[in-house]
């Protein structure tokens, strides 16, 4: 009897049953505890750290500020040229929430992270031992900034460490060399992982996948901590956060997962909320939300644990914390806090707080974090105001001498750009591969005894018979098997990879390429995921950065717009940004469709080379795609591999020995010369191959013999071949699936020209699909370029005395006449 | 007497493999009941009995591949 894969029957008659959706009060404001519960809790010693680390915060801040707003800060000219959005008024936020974390818990800001980056550092280094503080600085860029810190700023009134980590901030910010990220980064993104703090991101809502993805790698890996997403209540308008949240609350993980991960990740969203999303106004304006921990009660049926929080109260955030990092340990995740807190200063500097009145400005000054601290702290006799000036005063001289050194450029200089002007390149790619253990392990079952397996070890590894007669897909080896073999291969032999995306087990795949995986990959690391294309990659992010390795699916390529900012702005920059630091081994899969039209049949291959820092390969033939997965599944960058849902079924008809059983690997950059020819040089990009190869036959017939090159690899892109090629031919034409305009093709054409001109005898040419949307199953052939068509214009562009009075249907297309209209 | 034959699944799909036989020969079976399990390139698919009766005939074994309206089985 066919194995059912779960069992989570969905019964008529309950869901029938007549019943109340019942939900629970979640708390607002309830804190309670009084200064003499926390005194006996944390100590007076802490206490006081709390007031020092929001003074640090402050000043910080205020010391940004006065740059932007006069070009001085004490006596220290400068001008600061990048942005600064501040959080001026949420130290409590910052510092609370820092104070009750530990080292080893991972934190994800926003825009406006400074504070939050600066507390969680401070807070790791008063709580981790010196020893692990000196190799962690030691270790750092080679120990620069450390060297930095004892030579520069080496007064013995100040902490070295905490030297080392506000330099380090201020650097990046400042966007110098010696910054966390060597100024790659600047303000939106300053982190610095050994003290747990990580990508901070300048888009809204950026880190709510990318938190969740590390906190996924945290359970899978069993470690005992956190991760959290520091992310403003405007964010709570941002499709990916709600994706982020139900991803982390999924069903699955108790329902199915198995011991011991049958638990949730352990996540903290934190909604730093200020009520203002820039200039809009979440409460009462741009949200539907009356208290925004509402939206938790949307979520699952435990409402996320959900709790609104006085942000101004740095006690009342650090006693949340503590309270709801017990739960998430316990694996009772996602937690929402809606921490609500105020900023006084503008979202930017350029802020004429248009949109909010003074009076209200005022009224919140009274709830100023430091004032009230302050007060409680004099209250109850834990400090008194001359240790207070004292503690202000020394943060003051802190933050100057500090500024005072970074800010000079001789001491603390940018990465020398005029000395090696493509140095900001050297950052985009690591091309570090990994090499994979012969030992499978974490399997449910020995691969022999895999169903799937063995089917593929009975399959012909050629696609033809002893007779030369083509095999079927059933019978010999397909692209869709190759992938599987070297997909299976590597799962079964690296426990750090996962492999998710839409109805990726039991289904395996919308186009069945993992189909039979679940019998040996067990679920925790191939699971379906939601219908969140955002998540997906998002989440891929956060777990390849915290160590781990992720092959996700998005089924449809056309599907890359629902990712656009987590693909665009997230997988493809996180490696430069963080100036190496920060690692994606990621493959992402889209499938280039077929049959379905508009929405689901576009080769968008052109879009993500447009992007820099994706490695991308789009191979033809199943030698290639295994060959090429493997490469992807060993790359330590992030690639993203396209796959042509016409080519699923082809089986190997290039390579003589067939697809080889054994592992192996087909280089990125490298094209391919399927046909050798002396007249004219075709370049194919993907399922284009087949098409040209067809034309290639009947251009013998016309005494044209033409060279074809499978491209394979779009970034990086083999230029030796093809301009090798054109060296003898002469003659370009290049063959896509991508509509015309501002396709990849024309990009190779351009250089082609620039590099080989003195070799052509014709402007190099382009076909592509039409500047129009791909149409239905029936009248695809009419859209996507067919052998016809590349005969028409092989004639037409390049050997028009041999013009032949027939062929497909751009034969007589007035393709300038079209451009001028926008076609 | 009802064949069942394994029907058509697109342009591009000529042949399938049987996967598993539900029913032997001999067996009662109801209408809607699955009796074999198919694979083909794309996809799995459940075979049911078009009208109810007993299995007189299986022509193929778990494995074998079949062509696209072939007979592998006969209700009585």
């Amino acid at each position: 009897m066919k194995t059912m894969p779960k069992n989570i029957d969905i019964d008529p008659n309950k869901i029938f049953a007549k019943d109340f959706l019942k939900s629970t009060e979640l708390p607002i404001h309830q804190y309670q505890k009084s200064i003499d519960d926390e005194l006996k809790i944390h100590g007076k010693e802490n206490l006081k750290e709390v007031l020092r680390h929001m003074y640090i915060v402050r000043e910080f801040e205020n010391m940004l500020n006065s740059f932007k707003t006069t070009g001085s800060y004490k006596n220290i000219d400068y001008t600061y040229n990048g942005p600064a959005h501040l959080s001026i008024g949420q130290e409590a936020a910052a510092v609370g929430a820092a104070f009750a974390l530990k080292p080893e818990d991972k934190i994800f800001g926003s825009h406006r992270s400074h504070g939050e980056m600066i507390a969680k550092g401070l807070s790791a280094i008063k709580n981790l031992s010196r020893d692990k503080i000196k190799s962690i600085m030691q270790d750092y860029n080679g120990g620069k900034l450390i060297s930095y810190v004892h030579k520069n700023l080496n007064d013995k009134e100040f902490n070295d460490a905490e030297m080392f980590l506000l330099s380090g901030v201020l650097a990046e910010i400042f966007m110098r060399e010696l910054g966390f990220n060597k100024g790659m980064g600047g303000s939106m993104h300053a982190f610095f992982t050994p003290f747990g703090t990580f990508p901070n991101n300048a888009i809204v809502g950026g880190s709510s996948g990318i938190a969740v993805g590390a906190a996924l790698h945290a359970h899978l890996n069993q470690e005992e901590s956190i991760c959290v997403a520091n992310l403003g209540d405007g964010s709570t308008g941002c499709g990916l956060v709600w994706e982020s949240m139900n991803f982390s609350s999924m069903g699955q993980y108790k329902n199915l997962w198995p011991e011991p991960y049958n638990k949730n990740p352990p996540m903290l969203f934190c909604f730093m909320n200020n009520f203002y999303a820039m200039g809009g106004q979440t409460l009462g304006e741009t949200m539907s939300w009356d208290r925004l921990s509402r939206i938790a009660t949307g979520v699952n049926s435990e409402q996320m644990h959900a709790e609104t929080i006085n942000g101004s109260d740095p006690l009342s955030v650090a006693d949340a914390i503590i309270r709801k990092r017990k739960l998430l340990i316990e694996g009772n995740g996602p937690i929402l806090l809606d921490i609500e807190c105020y900023r006084y200063s503008g979202h930017s500097t350029t802020d004429t707080n248009a949109y909010r009145s003074r009076d209200e400005i005022k009224h919140w000054k009274f709830f100023d974090p430091i004032q009230q601290y302050s007060e409680k702290m004099i209250e109850a006799g834990i400090i008194n105001k001359n240790d207070l000036n004292n503690m202000s005063e020394k943060v003051q001289n802190q933050i100057e001498y500090l500024t005072s050194k970074v800010v000079d450029r001789e001491l603390t200089p940018s990465i020398d750009i005029e000395k090696n002007p493509t140095i900001i390149g050297d950052f985009t790619f690591n091309k570090k591969v990994i090499s994979v253990s012969k030992i499978t392990s974490d399997l449910l079952k020995n691969e022999g005894e895999v169903n799937k397996i063995k089917s593929l070890q009975k399959k012909s590894r050629f696609g033809k018979s002893e007779e030369g007669s083509l095999l079927s897909g059933m019978r010999a080896i397909t692209l869709r098997d190759s992938l599987a073999e070297a997909i299976i291969y590597h799962l079964s032999r690296d426990k750090s990879l996962i492999a998710y995306g839409e109805e990726c087990r039991d289904w395996g795949g919308a186009f069945g390429v993992y189909r039979g995986f679940s019998d040996i990959i067990p679920i925790n690391r191939l699971f379906n995921s939601p219908i969140s294309e955002a998540a997906i990659v998002s989440t891929a992010i956060g777990y390849a950065i915290s160590g781990g390795r992720a092959i996700i699916e998005l089924m449809y390529s056309d599907f890359i717009g629902r990712a656009g900012d987590e693909i665009f702005n997230q997988l493809a920059k996180w490696q430069a940004m963080s100036a190496g630091e920060l690692n994606l081994p990621i493959v992402l899969r889209a499938s280039i469709g077929s049959k379905y039209g508009a929405q689901h049949s576009q080769d968008w291959t052109s879009l993500l080379t447009h992007i820099p820092g994706l490695s991308i390969v789009y191979p033809a033939t199943p030698y290639d795609a295994k060959g090429l997965m493997a490469s992807s599944l060993c790359s330590n960058d992030p690639t993203v591999f396209f796959e042509s849902q016409r080519l699923y079924d082809k089986v190997e008809i290039f390579t003589e020995n067939g697809v080889p059983k054994n592992y192996y690997k087909v280089p990125f950059g490298k094209a391919v010369k399927r046909r050798s020819g002396k007249d004219i040089t075709i370049l194919t990009i993907g399922a284009s191959l087949y098409a040209a190869l067809d034309a290639s036959m009947e251009l013998i017939n016309h005494n044209i013999d033409a060279e074809i090159i499978d491209a394979r690899s779009l970034v990086p892109f083999d230029y030796e071949m093809l301009l090798n090629s054109v060296k003898l031919t002469g003659r370009l034409l290049i063959v896509s699936e991508a509509v015309e305009r501002g396709s990849f093709a024309n990009t190779i054409a351009t250089n082609v020209s620039k590099f080989a001109f003195k070799n052509l005898r014709a402007s190099p040419m382009i076909i592509g699909s039409p500047n129009w949307i791909a149409p239905g199953a029936d009248m695809e052939k009419t859209y996507s370029p067919q052998s016809e068509d590349v005969l028409d214009l092989v004639f037409r562009d390049f050997f028009p005395e041999k013009r032949i009075n027939k062929r497909g249907l751009r034969k007589d297309w007035d393709f300038l006449d079209l451009a001028k209209k926008g076609l | 007497m009802t064949d069942i034959i394994i029907p058509n699944l697109g342009n591009e799909i000529s042949e399938a493999e049987i996967t598993e036989w539900l029913v032997e020969t001999g067996d009662d079976v109801e209408q809607g009941d699955v009796v074999l399990l198919i694979s083909t390139t794309k996809t799995s698919l459940e075979i049911e009995a078009p009208t109810s009766g007993k299995i007189s005939q299986i022509n193929s074994n778990e494995g074998d591949l079949v062509q696209v309206g072939e007979v592998v089985c006969t209700i009585e």
